[in-house]
């Protein structure tokens, strides 16, 4: 049985460990991202940024897709000034974790 | 009151735009699509996300952008070689855009390392010209590039909203534009993403976000624009319109070409502006088939067909 428990123990703390290490996904809208000097350019802000360890464009729905390293997070205006300095405007954002 | 004008003023327009496409005599050069060749991936032959072309006598150079290499063909679309294109950084992606090719060598705007990169045209790296930033001969994001004949570098810097021309080895001589100021006024620009030199020295500039092609003399005074009404950023699918330009080339008779991209794609016109021809292949979305055009001295008419991870090789019919 103390082995069961113990077990038991170990998973949970070692999920709730990994869960906790995980960055963030945020999905931003962005209108106007079918011309690539304007995706290049925002995926160039991004990859620059400290704590960004992928930047995805979804031309089809108009989706920045930015995950994160372990522990970091924005706020919505910090991403929102980085799509800005692109040239662009954030229409909204999804954000859950990786 | 003003409002009202401007409406006014883009219906009349439209109007003589769709007349003078009704009335128009039809162009006594065509351009008939050859061959095509290439499909999404990043083996030789393949491409991702393809957004500049250059031609020489024999052969064609892509900017395959996302596998950040350059691909050469022979002009029936046969693998030659590629080569990459590093980044600042050990193993970092370069990402090249509009390039050129000037005597042996090709000139490369690399769009996320704020450089052009120079090669020979076997793929040897030689120099790099400029660094980050927007004082003189810096860059931030270089969408394309021109060499004259006397080897002064003209490049469009995108996110500096200028162009600037450089000495060969890269020292600073002037600009176009405010740097970092968008504006619609003639000189200013509005995300330029290419220029392209005439032999005389005139500057044709693809003046991106603007809708337009703006012309500036070899003593660097401007001199004309075109591109929709009156040339002030009012975009459209008529002739003579474009919906964002994305590249520009001259043609061996001094005619200019330009990727229109959101129009999918190339309208070809007399140095004064003068429409000619469009052709391109329609897109259904989300993204547009000619991002970037090249035309080699026989005339064939090369393009970066950016949707489909294609190039493009269309051929005149008629004499001009």
């Amino acid at each position: 049985m103390k082995h069961i428990i113990f077990c038991i123990s170990t998973f949970v703390l070692l999920w709730s460990s990994i869960s906790f290490a995980a960055g963030t996904q945020y999905d931003l809208r962005v209108d106007g991202l079918a011309c690539p000097f304007c995706a290049y350019g925002i995926e160039k802000k991004f990859i620059r940024t400290e704590g960004v360890e992928s930047v995805d464009i979804d031309l089809k729905n108009g989706v920045v897709i930015v995950k994160t390293s372990e522990g970091k997070t924005f706020k919505e205006d910090q991403l929102k000034e980085v799509i800005n300095e692109a040239g662009f405007t954030m229409h909204s954002m999804v954000q859950k974790p990786l | 009151m003003l409002n009202s004008l401007f409406r006014l003023l883009a219906a009349i327009s439209i109007l003589l735009a769709v007349s003078g496409k009704i009335l128009m005599a039809a162009p006594a050069v065509t351009y008939v699509l050859e061959t095509n060749w290439g499909s999404q991936g990043s083996t030789p032959g393949k491409f991702s996300e393809p957004t500049g072309i250059a031609a020489t006598d024999t052969e064609v150079f892509v900017s395959d952008a996302r596998n950040s290499r350059i691909q050469v063909f022979d002009y029936h679309g046969n693998f030659n070689r590629q080569f990459d294109i590093p980044g600042k950084g050990h193993g970092e992606p370069g990402r090249p855009m509009n390039l050129t090719i000037f005597r042996d060598e090709i000139f490369i705007a690399d769009y996320w390392n704020d450089r052009i990169q120079v090669f020979s045209l076997a793929g040897k790296f030689l120099r790099s010209i400029g660094t980050s930033g927007s004082d003189h001969g810096q860059f931030n994001s270089p969408g394309g590039v021109a060499v004259a004949a006397n080897g002064d570098i003209y490049v469009a810097d995108f996110y500096n909203q200028r162009i600037q021309q450089l000495r060969p080895d890269g020292n600073f001589v002037r600009q176009w534009g405010s740097t970092g100021e968008t504006g619609i006024r003639a000189g200013k620009f509005n995300y330029p993403t290419d220029v392209a030199i005439a032999p005389d020295g005139t500057l044709y500039v693809a003046d991106g976000y603007n809708d337009r092609i703006q012309v500036f003399t070899p003593e660097g005074r401007f001199s004309h624009k075109w591109g929709g009404p009156f040339a002030i950023n009012i975009h459209g699918p008529f002739n003579g319109w474009f919906a964002t330009v994305t590249s520009i080339s001259i043609g061996p008779k001094g005619n200019i070409f330009v990727a229109d991209f959101y129009n999918d794609r190339i309208q070809k016109f007399t140095p004064d502006g003068k429409f000619l021809n469009a052709f391109g292949i329609t897109s259904d979305g989300p993204t547009h088939t000619a991002i970037a055009v090249a035309v080699s001295t026989d005339g064939s008419v090369f393009v970066a067909d950016y949707m489909n991870h294609q190039i493009q090789k269309w051929r005149p019919q008629g004499k001009e």
